[in-house]
């Protein structure tokens, strides 16, 4: 009996988890019409709200394999709904590293369970990246598709090949306060419940 | 064919429902049913056979058990599946698929089983079970009797020599359990193994080989087939069980003039998106300050009346007079409050105190005195500061009614409040009812338990395809 | 109707190029004579289901999202009114049609053909538990959502009490106790019917290339070439 292998419970884990990630971005997601300054606030917005499931999620992981799979999916999911399809690499890349810290810590020490889920909320930005690497053509797009030249000024504002970098980072730092909020957030209900 | 050798085994970080040197021999082809209260290790009985323990559930184990030859400590889940199959109790959360045929193959394929023989096998169980009508449908449009009908199926293609069924009929009216009943017996003509943990038993009474009594996770009574049938509802009261036979239900067509207030329903029609489900109620009549049950088969419309009742349902255009007020749909939402059948949606807060308080709508210095005298009456003192999730369903049950106490509104409306309980429970369920209309408020329970009609409702509604096809006070 | 049967690997294909033409921005007619005509798929696939409302309904909302970006919206538009219609707009015009094909997709494929399709793509079993986990899971949180939602609006706490934190602890806490109810339940079902057998796992659905795949396999690569050499060739 090897141990260290997912078995088709963990498989299962990973796709609750991953549906109610992608409900809560999806959530989030319909906000950002309203105003593009809200798209950039995602680095937030997502990593704050997102980490209630993830850190009840971090609390169910005890073998590798279990983030990386579950940023797999959500690279799928996103291509699929048209989110970010530049963005497949960055989303399994820091999904692979965020798995790679939290192994560190056995998935159990909080310090590294946190830079993890900074790091796994990284996959936020990917849905930029169409934004940043075809910037120019994506702003014409955007105005001849009907867009206001406010709207659009006002994304790349607050997106470009400059800001990016704050937001990865916006989107790290989130992250690891994130890991906080969703940590009392699990202690509240889930271990105050005795569910975990 | 099982046997279950000096077993001790408790939950990790539970103290409840564990048992204790537990020793039981089955042999081929019987069919047990184990019983008894809440928590005294039936399930954990059925989860030692099929292998979820030590597989699935992590605690300690002590003792051993065989299955067919087998160490279940030694053998995989996987090479379980064509030995033991399992249906369990919630419908609603066994699927795998999200359509039958899928469903029903679900395990042999998982088995690695050729496609032909599958198919084969399929052919045979439908025909068998008679289900060819729910074949190639979606999960999520059938009833719950029907789910737990296919579950029945997709154990069946793995054709395993052992069957466990873990309370199957919780969920279930007395037309799915009649179904349930001839699917055992099914079963039972074609030599399984059947080990049966369940609450209800009337249905097994002319089915059951033997009666595992069980307390504390302990056997403490064991009955053979003449026993069983001679039990009587005495018997069975003084045992702490739910009767063997099921009683009948009788509307009283002598007084049919309502005393006293009287609510009065009209124009309740709402249909629902896929134009089949529904309810068509010109007018109807409920006396105010009774508990009222709304009975009838799965699909006749209870829950939906009571969804409507509620004001839940925005697209209602019915009105609902009360006081000499006419209430809609919206208003109603203020005046009712509904205890759904699965509590957990309804309750929101970190502690039970705060789950009450949260239903007080006049904000004042006494909430918290309000409160802790609320949650008095409903024996949940004790629990006051803990977590609503971290309680028995029981236990929840209470919390939401506290709230709904706590919120003043003076109709409660209970979804399925007795499904899956035991005979202790329900009568405690029936107490808390008997409790609030005392306090006044009209209570309407929707239920197919005809143990909790016979035991506190004052007055019937039965729905027949979204109409009230009886509507009068019940008689003896 | 009915019988319009589809390959799974088809639907696939068919959401990436829906997903990718309608995604990527439109600006000369032809681009968006091509955009229309992808649309106008999903809209079909409706009415092929049955849901003859939503696809009128659909329709109409598309035509007046159409509309509006074409004769009141411009580059010169402000305030806050026309960033919610272009809001409103983007939402139709960019993210339900693919919405659309993911709902069609996840209603008709059932997860014996979606894993026998998986099989047939080499990708590992793992993988594919998870994605039919998440497919089945979404009905499912819709649903008990629904019931949260209700206990929610019966209690007068939609709102939270005015409190966004509040708004999204009443919502994300029961839907996570439930869920993670649901899939424990799920798991010990699964496990006892074998799930996670370490051998190959048999499909009882045969997967067949049809006319019909091939049909929109043509169509769809059509569609996408053809927007492509519009787009960037050109």
């Amino acid at each position: 009996m090897n141990d260290n292998k997912l078995k088709a419970k963990d498989f299962i884990t990973i796709g609750i988890f991953t549906a109610l990630i992608f409900v809560v971005e999806f959530a989030c997601g319909m906000l950002g019409f309203i105003h593009p300054y809200i798209v950039a606030s995602f680095v937030v917005l997502i990593p704050l709200v997102g980490s209630i499931p993830m850190m009840l999620f971090y609390t169910k992981i005890e073998k590798f394999g279990m983030l990386t799979i579950m940023s797999v999916l959500i690279a799928i999911i996103m291509f699929i709904t048209g989110m970010g399809w530049l963005g497949a690499p960055l989303i399994i890349l820091s999904g692979l590293i965020a798995d790679l810290i939290a192994k560190k810590g056995g998935y159990k020490r909080f310090k590294l369970t946190a830079i993890s889920h900074g790091v796994f909320c990284l996959w936020i930005c990917a849905n930029y990246f169409p934004v940043v690497v075809t910037a120019e053509s994506y702003r014409k797009g955007l105005i001849e598709g009907g867009y206001s030249a406010e709207y659009c000024d006002a994304l790349f504002r607050a997106i470009n090949s400059k800001t990016i970098a704050v937001l990865l980072i916006l989107c790290f730092v989130f992250g690891v306060i994130g890991a906080f909020v969703g940590k009392a957030v699990v202690r509240k209900h889930f271990e105050k419940a005795g569910i975990v | 064919m099982i046997e279950l050798n000096h077993v001790t085994f408790r939950y990790k970080g539970i103290s409840e429902g564990g048992v204790y040197d537990l020793s039981l021999k089955i042999r081929g082809g019987e069919v047990v049913l184990l019983c008894g209260a809440s928590g005294c290790g039936k399930t954990t009985a059925a989860r030692l056979i099929n292998g979820l323990i030590p597989h699935y559930y992590k605690g300690e184990l002590t003792g051993s058990v065989t299955v067919n030859g087998r160490d279940i400590a030694q053998t995989e889940l996987y090479d379980l599946a064509g030995v033991v199959g399992t249906v369990f109790q919630n419908p609603r959360s066994q699927f795998f698929a999200v359509d039958t045929d899928g469903e029903i193959t679900f395990g042999a394929e998982n088995i690695g089983m050729p496609p032909k023989e599958i198919l084969a096998r399929k052919n045979a169980v439908a025909g068998a079970m008679q289900i060819e009508k729910l074949l190639g449908r979606s999960i999520f449009g059938l009833s719950g009797g029907e789910k737990q009908i296919i579950a029945c199926a997709s154990v069946s293609v793995l054709s395993p020599d052992i069957i466990v069924l873990d309370e199957p009929s919780s969920n279930l009216d007395c037309e799915a359990i009649e179904k349930l009943k001839d699917i055992v017996a099914q079963w039972k003509s074609q030599g399984k193994t059947i080990v049966i943990a369940e609450h209800r038993l009337y249905f097994l009474r002319e089915l059951a080989d033997r009666m595992l009594i069980l307390e504390n996770g302990r056997i403490t009574k064991e009955l053979n087939a003449e026993e069983i049938k001679k039990l009587t509802n005495a018997d069975t009261e003084n045992l702490g069980l739910r009767p063997m036979t099921l009683p009948e239900i009788h509307g009283s067509h002598q007084n049919t003039d309502i005393q006293g207030d009287v609510l009065l329903l009209e124009d309740f029609r709402f249909t629902y998106k896929d134009g089949k489900h529904g309810i068509n109620i010109p007018r109807l009549e409920l006396p105010a300050n009774r508990i009222i049950a709304i009975t009838g088969h799965n699909g006749a419309g209870k829950s939906t009346l009571a969804r409507n009742i509620c004001g839940l349902e925005r697209k209602c255009r019915g009105t609902l007079t009360m006081n000499g007020k006419k209430l809609k749909a919206k208003a109603r939402l203020r005046h009712c409050y509904m205890i759904m059948q699965d509590v957990n949606h309804q309750l929101f807060t970190e502690s039970v105190r705060d789950e009450v308080m949260l239903s007080m709508t006049d904000k004042s210095l006494n909430d918290q005195q309000k409160a802790d005298a609320i949650l008095a009456q409903l024996d949940l003192t004790e629990y006051a500061d803990k977590h609503p999730m971290a309680l028995s369903g029981g236990q929840k049950q209470r919390t939401a009614i506290a709230s709904g106490i706590a919120s003043s509104k003076p109709i409660l409306i209970f979804d399925e409040p007795t499904s899956g309980l035991d005979l202790a429970h329900m009568k405690q369920v029936s107490d808390q009812l008997k409790k609030l209309r005392d306090m006044g408020k009209t209570v309407i329970v929707v239920t197919h338990d005809h143990e909790l009609i016979r035991s506190c409702c004052d007055h019937i509604v039965r729905l027949e395809n979204g109409c009230a096809a009886e509507n009068c006070p019940l008689g003896e | 109707m009915k019988a319009l049967k589809l390959d799974p690997r088809t639907k696939l294909f068919m959401i990436f190029a829906v997903s990718f033409i309608v995604m990527v921005n439109a600006v000369t007619p032809l681009e968006w004579a091509v955009r229309i005509a992808v649309t106008a798929i999903p809209i079909l696939l409706l009415a092929a289901e049955g849901r003859y409302a939503s696809a009128i309904r659909f329709t109409v909302c598309y035509g007046a999202a159409l509309a509006l970006m074409r004769f009141w919206l411009s580059a010169e538009s402000t305030g806050v009114f026309s960033a919610i219609l272009v809001g409103y707009c983007g939402i139709v015009v960019q993210f339900m049609p693919a919405m659309i094909m993911a709902w069609y997709v996840i209603r008709t494929t059932k997860i014996g053909e979606f894993m026998s399709a998986m099989q047939k793509m080499h990708i590992p079993d793992g993988i594919s538990i998870s994605l039919a986990v998440v497919m089945r899971f979404f009905p499912t949180i819709k649903e008990e959502y629904a019931y949260i939602n209700d206990a929610m609006r019966m209690r007068g706490i939609s709102f939270g009490g005015g409190r966004y934190t509040k708004m999204i602890e009443y919502r994300l806490v029961p839907l996570m106790f439930s869920c993670l109810n649901i899939g424990e339940e799920l798991s010990a079902a699964a496990v006892t019917r074998g799930l996670g057998a370490p051998v190959k796992r048999t499909g009882t659905v045969q997967l067949r290339i049809g006319a019909a795949d091939i049909a929109v396999t043509g169509f769809f690569a059509a569609s996408v070439m053809l927007f492509v050499f519009a787009k960037y060739i050109r």
